[in-house]
């Protein structure tokens, strides 16, 4: 009997073409949002967990690993002390240490961050998976008064190679005291990448200190009073620490010796655990989008109950009249079932077609703008979502199936107009 | 000895909440026999079909039909037992409105294995038959393609008959099927419903209101006379 009733459904259905196109027009926009929510909550949340990858440690003054991870990684709040420049170099030379990155904070560029670090964060601050920084214009910091801003530094005050710009004390938007003598100029400008970098304005950490001679009062030095700089620049103390090992293995064995270092109050932390920390903290937002792009799915379900059962006292003379050629009562239900289930078939699929159709052209300019990575095929989820909705589309239509089967058995063969 | 096409005995039914419509303690349509059978509206021969054509349980006394017993607790049964041997005509809307002539035509092989094999079995194949029937109903080549609801009334009652009469039924049910015809197309169509199921052996139960159809048919019986719902004891 299914084949036929198969062919009666689509037939049906073809002949309400306009109420079952509006409604699965409904389900596909609903499914093609909640997938699109459902991408985006992906990508930002692949993003988030991979800002910072490949670096074994962060170090800082002894703090939580959040607070660490936030003013380090994220540029948020304020460290709560610095680490001595000894200590710096103690974790350097300690063994199994394959590289170290220093990190200064403290000044802004007209609300960027200013990172003071070495050279060696072009090479060992990685992002996403394994992505090494990429630059875009120009090359690395080499002395003095040059800076690498990120890419949305620079399109946010749309700077380009070789402009001037001033460093200030503090990191406020509006800047009281700028180093007004210091004048940086931009020789590096990086890729998007989606993570904080894209912020930051990267100079030396011989830069920062240079800025900052003559303000060991905590003002600003008297004019002239800079006339030299000192031979040895550098820092007497760095911000934080990222630290890279040769082997994934001694990871722990260190963490434990720097946060029992008794010569400074120190933490290290495992910037892969303190992410996920953090996530489970930011992410309750996505949560809260996924339920709501679930309840539009609903929604348009509900799309599917209004269109059958609309026409189910029209067509009481059609069920009477299958009925009469042979259909048993549960056909007639079936066939609306059936319709329900196309319906709702037919919606999810185009809605998957239309977000695929929709990230292919999207997300190179997502990549592009602000470095995210969306992707663009169908997935599990989409499976899911179709593999899940035809079914409940099915039960949105036993209502009015059920509505049909009570109305044939009660009809029998005399007709009702 | 060929089974009757209906045998009842002692049939009665009311609906839920209402006095008896029908009593009949005996009604019988012979093997290929054409019986007209009158009433007024209300008399409950809307009823007396649905009973027949086991689409409605029976309550209680016996129905046989093609000498199987329409028995109130298998609905799969009586329901196969229409889909294969029994042809239903309406007064009018008698077709699915988004199937066209020939696909309504082909419905009840659709329903039925049993109806597809006959065919089979006799060598013809279902669209072949159906337009044969369709033409010899006297429908146009430009009419099989078309859609029910773009027939005249005339001619959906038309591929209802032939929809009726496709696979070789045993009974033919027509219910008021001449009532939205005029004159000379009600004559016209009796007569070719007629030809078409003595030509099979089908048996017709005819019913109606309108009194003046019944020289056409071998017998003809009065619902009143029969059925003794509501009359004083």
């Amino acid at each position: 009997m299914t084949p036929a009733l198969l062919s009666l459904a689509w037939k049906s259905l073809g002949n309400r073409a306009v109420s079952v196109t509006l409604t699965v027009a409904t389900i596909a926009l609903s499914v093609m949002l909640f997938l699109s929510v459902e991408r985006v909550r992906a990508g930002v949340s692949d993003g988030f967990n991979s800002t910072i990858s490949e670096t074994d440690l962060i170090v800082g003054a002894r703090s939580g690993a959040i607070n660490l991870l936030l003013y380090s990684v994220f540029h948020l709040g304020d460290p709560t002390a610095n680490i001595s420049w000894d200590s710096y170099e103690l974790i350097d030379t300690a063994p199994n240490v394959s590289w170290t990155v220093p990190i200064s904070l403290g000044d802004s560029h007209r609300g960027f961050r200013v990172v003071g670090t070495t050279t060696g964060f072009f090479d060992h601050y990685k992002y996403g998976r394994s992505r090494a920084l990429d630059m875009r214009d120009g090359r690395p910091f080499t002395g003095l008064h040059q800076a690498v801003i990120g890419a949305e530094v620079a399109r946010q005050l749309d700077y380009d190679l070789g402009d001037e710009i001033l460093l200030a004390h503090g990191i406020g938007r509006v800047s009281f005291s700028e180093h007004s003598d210091h004048d940086f100029e931009i020789v590096g400008v990086l890729a998007p990448t989606g993570t904080p970098i894209d912020r930051s304005v990267l100079v030396s950490l011989e830069s920062i200190e240079a800025i900052h001679v003559g303000w060991e009062a905590g003002a600003a030095p008297r004019r002239g009073a800079d006339a030299g700089l000192p031979d040895d620049l550098t820092p007497d103390s760095v911000t934080a620490v990222l630290v890279g090992l040769d082997s994934p293995i001694r990871v722990l064995a260190l963490q434990r010796q720097i946060n029992t270092y008794e010569g400074e109050a120190l933490s290290a932390v495992l910037p892969g655990v303190a992410l996920s920390q953090l996530w489970r903290v930011v992410g309750v937002a996505e949560r809260a989008f996924v339920a709501v792009s679930i309840l539009v799915i609903v929604v348009g379900l509900c799309g599917i109950l209004t269109a059958l059962s609309a026409g189910l006292n029209e067509r009481r003379r059609e069920m009477a009249v299958l009925r009469a050629v042979g259909a048993r009562s549960g056909d007639v239900f079936f066939l609306l079932i059936i319709e329900a289930m196309t319906i709702a078939l037919l919606g999810a699929m185009v809605g998957v077609l239309i977000a695929t159709g929709g990230f292919a052209i999207l997300s190179p300019l997502i990549a592009a703008r602000y470095g995210f990575d969306l992707p663009v095929m169908p997935g599990w989820t989409d499976l899911a979502v179709v593999a899940i909705l035809t079914p409940t589309g099915a039960a949105f239509g036993a209502w009015p199936a059920w509505r049909a089967l009570r109305n044939a058995l009660v009809d029998g063969l005399s007709i009702r107009i | 000895m060929t089974s009757p096409a209906v045998s009842i005995t002692s049939l009665t039914h009311s609906w839920p909440g209402s006095d008896p419509v029908l009593d009949i303690r005996q009604f019988h349509v012979g093997s290929g026999e054409s019986v007209f059978l009158v009433g007024p509206s209300g008399s409950g021969k809307s009823t007396l079909l649905g009973l027949i054509a086991g689409v409605t349980p029976v309550q209680s006394g016996q129905v046989d039909v093609l000498g199987e017993a329409m028995l109130p607790k298998k609905p799969q049964k009586r329901d196969a037992l229409r889909a294969s041997r029994l042809g239903v005509i309406f007064q009018m809307f008698n077709l699915v409105p988004y199937l066209n002539a020939v696909e309504n035509t082909l419905l009840p092989l659709q329903f039925s294995a049993d109806r597809r094999k006959r065919l089979q079995d006799s060598g013809v194949d279902g669209p072949d038959e159906a337009r044969r029937l369709l033409r010899e109903l006297g429908l146009g080549d430009a009419s099989l393609g078309k859609r029910a609801t773009d027939l005249s009334v005339g001619q959906q009652q038309r591929v209802a008959a032939a929809r009726a009469l496709i696979g070789g039924p045993g009974l033919v049910i027509a219910d008021e099927p001449t009532s939205a015809l005029d004159h000379s197309a009600r004559d016209a169509f009796i007569a070719l419903l007629m030809a078409e199921c003595e030509a099979r052996g089908a048996a017709l139960l005819f019913v109606s209101h309108d009194e003046t159809l019944a020289r056409h048919f071998d017998r003809k019986v009065d619902l009143r006379e029969i059925n003794v719902a509501g009359v004083a004891a």
